[in-house]
């Protein structure tokens, strides 16, 4: 059977040479509309039929550039951004002096640090007579103001649409600049997966920032980190990479510019997400001979110890991992186990509760290994996307957890409302942009914080994540007040005919 | 290494070119308006990321208010990509607006083009026509590039007046409300709520068209007005303009949405003035009311004095909410007023106004700074010459308000991320009150 590496089912290598990487589309089949057995899907994605399809009905969901880079590249401590577009581009940036700022100096947070970013701010004349002096002075203004190691450049659909010449920009201007001058082209016309701009930017990152490598780093391990990490998870998995020895290089979130650019020195790159990593993991297998991982991802006790068993094997270090394990099993296993029981007994007739959660390819693949762990089961699953780069992983999580239903689609709140209602889990995990499937009679929290967050509460990964997160769920069922008044006292976004016929998929556009 | 940034000629300054200007784009602006319309339902012609963009960057920075049944991921968005760069993307549109109608609870579609549309030509007009005999649509040209948040408001109801409105007949003590932003001014719902009870007292009928579950009556019902009354020394004032040379009705404007009980008397009376309404019933209310909101007022007259009597203090916020805050604290608190910071990027020509209300109408020999600026890293620094103790800004300044010497800052402009604002509000008589509370508990404690 053919595996990830078959060329025909993903692009091979990676051509730094390129302006900019091939979208996800391209590169793995990537899709982000499905719904059936995961076992068919594997079964259509193996053959290369996977396909992008249109949908009559659409909500706004996330592109390249916002969904993701807009939020958080402005976090890179001493680097600046700059968002050539249109003023609106990067209004989800707005919250930059903020993130983090909560996070306690005592918990390991920089106490000085300082984020900026600038808009090119393309206006209608500029539009007409281009915006490349805009973008110059934009450069040398953020050159100026903030000595940074970095500058970003952000590009938009408008950018892309009048035929800016970014590079042209950059070659020109990098003599006379000290910040290294980094352009990320996530135009959001480009792709229809949200994904195709973490890509971009890593791209980006191996093209310009990381330099090669002066001395190896035995014991740094790579760790690609986005918003729905806490600072918590950082904790954690620095704590427990810690007893063996290691230490972790979170990029990019909050991350200095010198993290970057010693990348290719690490013993490993492990992921917390393998479809965030991929593109960043095999870049810096190619170009510098830093081995990867991609799965799985330390969600969960067996995951992590799976995890830890792999940055092991890379580092030689497996007989303190299995050390490791073995102590924190002691302190971490009967937790679980009580939790475990407390689920099991809450349906009274020896079911188990049902419990609908994941976000991308990457939750997908931890959540449902972790839930059956913890006493719950998964109807079904739902994932922004989907494509060719996690086959053998699906399969393998098929062989663990069995065939489950797995809707694909990002952010379509209408059909995320209707499988919700549809096949009405106990617990409903919301990121929250769901629109109304919130509003219902069963069990609702979160997905994951979404946040800098430093709360132990909200951590999620390596041993004490598990008990966190199995304890937050637990949480969740003991009060159904919120989404039951809502259901009962607002309105509903869609006309009820959506809910009684049957099929989540009917704007599905049925020509290719 | 050696800068050498200096040996690049220097040519052109690009003062749009900026740091973290405090507002979105026009898309942006429309959209907020027509999710504040109760029952309207935004179709966004535009790239996927456009409205989840606004979620994050105008929705939740506007005091971390989800989009409502209509907003955020609910949204319908045709969601376009190279394809329809290339070939267009108004057969996208049509499907969109026809399983929008099928699909979404709504009384009114409002179709929002972002910048791509415009960049390749989508004749959208075309398109929305199919749909105007079934239901109530209008199609709005809101590149983002066309302008900011304020800009989307106004080009939101002019389509609203040239597609939406017929010409009715007047309706005796019915006024529209206009200049206040949904989202972008942070204070949108409770001020709206405020200033219509306050008008409800004189025996009007405010119609502040959000907020209202008649949301498409109330927008039908804007030519029955006797009169507009505009909050801002320019939001809405196109609006206003335009509906004057359309249904003749007459407008005021006022500086921004009143704080405390002089400037709401100010409303008050300039209400009256432009209806003609007989002054005594006027002149009672007016005691009646301010007697009551500066006996409530005498409640923090002990805490205040004890702890904090005259401070230094500068606002960071749009143009009427920097009015307002500033000549409340300064004329009714004795708060001393050192920069106020316009930061909406108000066109020059309405400048006067401001200038003369932070001048002339300050009962103070102090007279602050007044700076134009929008560019957020000009802002801070400009704050870092300042000696202010209270600082009234957005949560861009929370992080760096000990940069000035602040030791209390509130959140009361956009983006307000450290700030859930829902019914709360510094309008109307007592919103005074509301403000002080809010001021005082920062510093207040035991004897």
């Amino acid at each position: 059977m053919a595996s990830n590496d078959a060329h025909n089912l993903v692009e091979p290598g990676i051509n730094l040479n390129a302006p900019t990487c091939p979208n996800r589309e391209q590169r793995a089949h990537g899709i982000n509309v499905w719904y059936g057995q995961a076992s068919q899907l594997l079964v259509e994605a193996r053959e290369g039929k996977l396909q992008a399809r249109d949908r009559d009905f659409q909500q706004t969901s996330g592109c390249a550039l916002n969904f993701y880079l807009a939020v958080r590249l402005n976090t890179i401590r001493d680097a600046a951004v700059i968002y050539h577009a249109p003023v609106g581009c990067s209004a989800s940036s707005l919250g930059y002096r903020e993130l983090y700022r909560h996070v306690p100096v005592s918990l390991g947070r920089p106490e000085n640090y300082d984020l900026h970013w600038i808009t090119t701010n393309i206006q209608e004349n500029d539009v007409v007579y281009g915006a490349g002096n805009k973008l110059r002075y934009a450069i040398r203004e953020a050159e100026r103001r903030y000595s940074p190691k970095a500058i970003f450049i952000l590009t938009s659909c408008t950018s892309g649409v009048i035929g800016e010449d970014i590079e042209g920009a950059v070659n020109e201007l990098q003599p006379y600049i000290s910040a290294k001058i980094v352009p990320v082209h996530c135009e959001g016309v480009r792709s229809r997966l949200v994904q195709t701009g973490y890509d971009a930017f890593w791209h980006g990152v191996l093209k310009y920032l990381v330099k090669k490598p002066e001395k190896k780093q035995t014991d740094l391990i790579n760790v690609a980190s986005m918003l729905s990490y806490t600072w918590q998870d950082r904790l954690e998995i620095k704590r427990i990479l810690g007893k063996v020895g290691l230490r972790p290089n979170f990029v990019p979130e909050f991350a200095a510019v010198d993290q970057f650019e010693q990348l290719s020195e690490a013993a490993v790159t492990a992921p917390l997400c393998p479809t965030y990593t991929d593109y960043l993991s095999k870049g810096l297998e190619q170009e510098y001979g830093v081995p990867y991982f991609l799965y799985p991802s330390p969600m969960g006790i067996r995951n992590t110890d799976e995890w830890l068993r792999k940055i092991g094997e890379f580092t030689g270090k497996e007989s303190e991992v299995e050390k490791v394990i073995e102590e924190e099993h002691k302190i971490w296993q009967p937790k679980i186990d009580a939790i475990r029981e407390q689920f099991l007994r809450l349906k009274g007739n020896g079911e188990k509760l049902t419990v609908l959660g994941s976000l991308g390819q990457g939750r997908l693949l931890a959540q449902l290994p972790f839930f059956e762990e913890i006493g719950l089961s998964s109807p079904a699953a739902m994932s922004q996307d989907f494509d060719n780069l996690i086959l053998d992983e699906v399969e393998h999580l098929i062989g663990t957890v069995g065939d489950f239903k797995i809707l694909i689609n990002t952010f379509q709140a209408a059909e995320q409302a209707h499988v919700t209602r549809d096949l009405d889990p106990d617990i409903a995990l919301t990121c929250p942009f769901q629109g109304c499937s919130f509003k219902r009679e069963k069990g609702l929290t979160r997905i994951h914080s979404l946040r800098a967050d430093a709360h132990p509460r909200s951590t999620q990964s390596g041993y004490t994540g598990a008990v966190a997160c199995a304890s937050f769920l637990l949480q969740s069922w003991t009060s159904k007040s919120f989404q039951k008044t809502m259901l009962a006292k607002t309105a509903d976004s869609y006309k009820d005919w959506w809910y009684q016929q049957p099929n989540p998929l009917h704007y599905l556009k049925r020509e290719v | 290494m050696a800068a050498k940034i200096d040996e690049i000629p220097e040519d052109v300054i690009y003062p749009e070119v900026m740091e973290a200007p405090r507002y979105s784009c026009a898309l942006a602006g429309a959209y907020s308006t027509a999710v504040g319309i109760y029952g309207a339902v935004p179709i966004l012609h535009s790239g996927l990321g456009c409205g989840i963009g606004q979620l994050f960057g105008q929705f939740y920075a506007g005091g971390q208010n989800a989009g409502g049944p209509q907003g955020g991921t609910s949204t319908p968005c045709s969601g376009l990509v190279e394809e329809h760069v290339i070939f267009g993307g108004e057969d996208k549109l049509r499907r969109l607006i026809k399983s929008s109608i099928e699909l979404m609870q709504g009384d009114l579609y409002a179709v929002l083009s972002g910048c791509v549309p415009s960049l390749t030509g989508d004749d959208v007009e075309s398109v929305v026509k199919e749909f105007r005999e079934q239901v109530p649509i209008i199609n709005v040209k809101t590149a983002g590039f066309l302008g900011n948040s304020y800009e989307g408001y106004e080009l939101f109801f002019e389509a609203v007046i040239d597609q939406l409105l017929k010409e009715l007949p007047i309706k005796k003590g019915l006024v529209n409300v206009f200049g206040v932003v949904p989202y972008q001014h942070i204070w949108w719902k409770g001020n709206l709520r405020a200033i219509k009870e306050d008008l409800r007292k004189l025996g009007l009928e405010a119609n502040i068209i959000f907020t209202e579950f008649s949301g498409l009556e109330n927008l039908i019902k804007i030519p029955a007005a006797e009169l507009n009354i505009v909050l801002s020394p320019w939001n809405g004032l196109r609006v206003a303009k335009k509906l004057q040379e359309r249904f003749n009705t007459p407008f005021i404007t006022l500086p921004g949405v009143p704080v405390g009980p002089k400037q709401t008397t100010r409303l008050i009376r300039e209400v009256s003035q432009a209806l003609y309404l007989p002054a005594e019933p006027v002149e009672e209310l007016i005691a009646r009311e301010e007697r009551h909101s500066y006996r409530f007022e005498e409640y923090f007259g002990d805490v205040m004095i004890l702890a904090f009597p005259q401070p230094y203090f500068s606002v960071v916020a749009d143009s009427g909410t920097a009015v307002g805050i500033t000549q409340f604290l300064t004329n009714e608190v004795g708060y001393l007023p050192d920069k106020v910071i316009i930061a909406d990027g108000m066109p020059e020509e309405n400048r006067e106004m401001i200038l003369r209300e932070l001048s002339e109408n300050l009962e103070c020999i102090i007279k602050p700074d007044v700076i134009f600026e929008q560019d957020s890293h000009l802002i801070r620094e400009n704050l870092k010459r300042g000696h202010s103790l209270v600082l009234l800004a957005s949560s861009l300044e929370w992080p760096i308000a000990s940069e000035s010497g602040a030791i209390i800052h509130i959140t009361v402009s956009f983006p307000s991320f450290n700030r859930l604002i829902l019914d709360q509000n510094y309008a109307g008589y007592r919103g005074g009150l509301r403000l002080m509370e809010d001021i005082v508990s920062k510093y207040c404690g035991p004897l």
